[in-house]
């Protein structure tokens, strides 16, 4: 069985921001410490994934989450994730497939093999879960398949899978005319969920520590949006590099006073940036979107080389799995588990009426417009990686939308006066292509004549609206 | 082959070669033609409704083009040749599209779809990911709705006996179909695989009426055959996804393998499980689709608590259909980019194992330049198990 070769350590990210830096111990500090809990038997430990709105349940009654999506990102981060990629391949699963599942599987099947953790481990390696709740959402496939597979080396380990459908963007329908039965529908498997949690703590749901940690969320949802929004700042204090980073707390520690105090600090760090007139590149020539697609972990690097060429990333959608609850219009209800269920209808089709006012305009497309507006973008980065159609299939269609709207040619809008403008409203992207973690797709000398070509449109473009 | 036998073949050829002649004509008498994608999609609604549904299908022998413009090319390409065949207008004659959650690719690419095609209807329907009560209360209420999206398109009420009476000709479809297999029992069988996958791939071309009339004629051809059109050999069995090209089973064919069952799409695993007549049709409908249909797309729990057991229970159809044909040796056919596939092949491999039945794992591209490979490791594992 192939293993064992490691890829050289990458030189690391330079961060913008102190809070930024901050994430790597944290992250450790999590792992170790599911491994910890594990030994000491004190708490149930749970594979699971993120983006599911069950943290607060899972926190309600002390089941500590293991997010197998992280410890994959981790292993690419390293660049280690290959001897457990290889592995799963050796068991019979593609390379085409989930490299995070792949990445998974693989580690699992070993430190199955062996009866410990496989030798150096990530930081001390992936704990084996009590049980492992799966969710069979609208999108994303592997996430209702990746521990069935896994059981077939941990066959004494159960599954619960929740299903978390939401309502399809669909252009000649209101979707408000299905959400009562998308509601009831996701209650009903959240109370199973808590349900099957119970009978494997053995502890009865306490719903006014629930009902607290589900408010806890939702002011960390909209501090978070606070947040994001300094960014809006010229030049921008934060870029997505660092917020590659301050994901973690979003989608890893939502429903912890932790997260929460995390982003009142990291607000503050920006606000000071901000009267400093301090932005992520010193001299900022281009504001750029990352508009879709995961990062590669193991080449997080190019946000520095961006910066080098003085692009900053002011806004990312990526991971941003969060939206302002004062504009959700959610109903109001005092079971928390309802509003988990609303909370959860509430982010999906955020951006539905908006899509629905701007003719070829469609969800994604809408608040890649509106971040371009609001941010003052002048061009899209998108990252397809091979092995992950959740998140990636549809870019390119998103781009050929977007570019009905940011024509390479001079448009006449109305101004605010009244008057004719003519506005330059072009907009280049650009796609880089390798994977999540599997570095054997990623070339480092063509994503950065990529970058360098890319940034060489973009001048030109800056040149021709100065003249 | 006799002068009428051929005949009936020579129909189905035609429209199996000309995928959609007959919509085209039928069109210009102005019936209405819903294009649907994937097994999970309730036909009996689109019947139903008046409009005939028509299965969507790629080709292995056209090259992606178009399609890769607008979708990427991580997504199987089984869908993109789909998706690329439907942007280079083959199916303009279409009135809409209907696509289920029977993917990510599917569900990410809808607003591509529903965008760029020139259709006037489109409808998503969302599939659970689990089999459950409360799962299946929401597809009943997911399939009303879907019900009332068309009864919008057509102007026209879908009343419960028109959902019955749809419900009963699909069913005598799949009879129909049954007992075109029951045909591939013999040894060597009566009809051959590629003969099989070209006569379903045409029906789901047809109004079902007509698809179930073409069905009796081949069933009255074949039972009439003195002899099978295959020499005796390997009784093998195909498992995997959408096959609507006959390329592979008639590579198995011609190397000497009889192609007897199946689990694929628009094999078995459309045309086997039946909707129960009586009570409420949506209902029985989302019990069929959701609960019968034995997608991997469908999470199914552990209920044994083994690996064992697990796969006994998830993959127990292949079990069955294994020791009712005879089969002597599968091929698990999946495409590159599949997930729900993808993630089995392990546990369909071990399932394989515990019946002592010999499995080649296929991973392909949906091309006919793949034909040379294949080739040489079917014909080797057919020297294996011959």
């Amino acid at each position: 069985m192939a293993e064992e070769q490691k890829e050289a350590k990458p030189k690391k990210r330079m961060t913008a921001t102190k809070a930024a830096a901050s994430i790597g111990p944290m992250v450790k500090e999590f792992i170790t410490g599911t491994l910890q809990a594990k030994a000491e038997g004190k708490y149930k430990v749970a594979y699971t994934f993120i983006v599911c709105h069950h943290e607060e349940i899972f926190r309600a009654l002390d089941v500590i989450p293991v997010w197998t999506e992280n410890f994959a990102g981790i292993c690419g981060a390293k660049r280690d994730a290959e001897r457990f990629l290889q592995r799963a391949e050796s068991l019979g699963f593609s390379r085409s497939l989930c490299t995070y599942a792949l990445c998974g599987i693989g580690f699992d099947q070993w430190r199955e093999e062996l009866g410990q953790m496989p030798p150096e481990a990530p930081w001390g390696g992936q704990v084996r879960p009590d049980f492992m709740i799966s969710s069979g959402q609208i999108l994303c496939d592997p996430r209702s398949k990746w521990y069935q597979a896994s059981q077939q080396f941990m066959p004494d380990v159960p599954i619960y899978n929740i299903d978390l459908p939401y309502p399809l963007f669909q252009e000649n329908r209101d979707h408000r005319e299905v959400l009562g039965y998308y509601h009831q529908y996701i209650v009903k498997q959240l109370r199973g969920l808590v349900a099957f949690l119970e009978e494997q703590t053995k502890k009865k749901m306490d719903y006014d520590r629930l009902r607290e940690l589900v408010n806890l969320s939702d002011r960390t949802w909209n501090l978070i949006d606070e947040t994001y929004k300094l960014r809006r700042a010229a030049p921008c204090p934060m870029g997505t590099g660092d917020a590659m980073n301050t994901m973690v707390p979003i989608n890893f520690m939502m429903a912890t006073q932790k997260a929460y105090d995390f982003f009142v600090d990291l607000k503050k760090e920006l606000e000071e940036k901000i009267a400093r007139g301090e932005g992520e590149v010193e001299n900022e020539k281009y504001r750029l979107m990352w508009g879709g697609g995961l990062p590669a972990w193991y080449a997080l690097n190019d946000f520095n080389y961006f910066n080098s060429k003085g692009a900053s990333f002011p806004v990312e959608t990526t991971y941003r799995m969060v939206a302002p609850l004062n504009e959700m219009d959610l109903p109001e209800t005092k079971d928390p588990i309802e509003h988990l269920a609303w909370r959860w209808l509430g982010y999906w089709t955020f951006w539905y009426d908006k899509a629905k006012k701007r003719p070829g305009s469609e969800p994604d497309v809408e608040r890649l417009i509106n971040w371009i507006e609001e941010y003052k973008i002048d061009g899209v980065v998108m990252h397809e990686a091979f092995s992950c159609r959740t998140w990636h299939v549809g870019l390119i269609w998103q781009l050929h939308q977007l570019a009905k709207i940011y024509k390479p040619i001079p448009v006449y809008m109305i101004g605010k006066g009244g008057q004719k403008e003519k506005v330059y409203r072009e907009l280049p992207s650009l796609i880089l292509e390798s994977d999540i973690i599997d570095i054997t797709s990623y070339s480092e000398v063509d994503t950065r004549n990529k970058i360098d070509a890319f940034v060489e449109t973009l001048e030109s473009i800056q040149s021709n609206r100065a003249t | 082959m006799g002068d009428k036998q051929s005949h009936i073949f020579d129909t189905v050829k035609n429209y199996y070669n000309n995928y959609g002649l007959r919509a085209k004509e039928l069109k210009g008498e102005g019936k209405q033609f819903i294009g649907y994608v994937c097994s999970l999609v309730p036909l009996e609604i689109i019947t139903a409704s008046g409009c005939t549904p028509f299965r969507v299908r790629g080709s292995v022998h056209e090259p992606i083009t178009r399609g890769d413009t607008l979708l990427e090319t991580i997504v199987c390409p089984y869908y993109r040749s789909v998706f690329d065949l439907s942007v280079k207008g083959k199916y303009n004659f279409l009135s809409g599209l209907v696509i289920p959650h029977g993917c990510d690719s599917m569900v990410r690419s809808f607003s591509a779809w529903s965008y760029g095609l020139p259709f006037s209807y489109f409808h998503f329907v969302n599939i659970p990911s689990v089999c459950d009560e409360s799962s299946l209360e929401f597809f009943d209420a997911e399939l009303d709705a879907f019900r009332k999206s068309l009864e919008k398109f057509t102007g026209k009420a879908i009343t419960e006996e028109h959902l019955r009476q749809a419900i009963r000709v699909h069913n005598e479809n799949r009879d129909k179909v049954r007992a075109l297999y029951e045909m591939r029992k013999a040894d060597p069988p009566l009809i051959s695989g590629t003969e099989l996958t070209m006569t379903l791939t045409a029906g789901s071309s047809l109004p079902i009426e007509e698809s179930n009339g073409l069905f009796d004629q081949i069933l009255t051809e074949v039972k009439g055959r003195g002899k099978s059109p295959l020499k005796k050999g390997p009784r093998i069995f195909i498992d995997g996804a959408c096959l609507d090209n006959i390329e592979l089973i008639k590579l198995v064919e011609e190397l000497g393998g009889n192609v007897v069952a199946d689990t694929i799409c628009n094999g078995a695993r459309d045309h086997f499980p039946k909707t129960e007549m009586g009570g409420d049709p949506i209902s029985a409908l989302s019990r069929r689709y959701l609960g019968k249909i034995n997608c991997p797309k469908t999470y199914r729990e552990n209920k044994a608590g083994t690996f064992e057991g697990d796969i006994a229970s998830r993959f127990g159809d292949i079990g069955a259909y294994t020791k009712e044909y005879k089969v002597e040796g599968a091929i698990l056919y999946v495409y590159k980019y599949c997930d729900p596939f993808g993630f089995e092949v392990p546990a369909r491999k071990a399932y394989y194992q515990s019946l002592n039945i010999p499995l080649l794992p296929l991973e392909d591209v949906y091309s006919s330049g793949t034909i040379g490979q294949l080739r040489t490791r079917v014909q080797a594992f057919l020297e294996m198990i011959g």
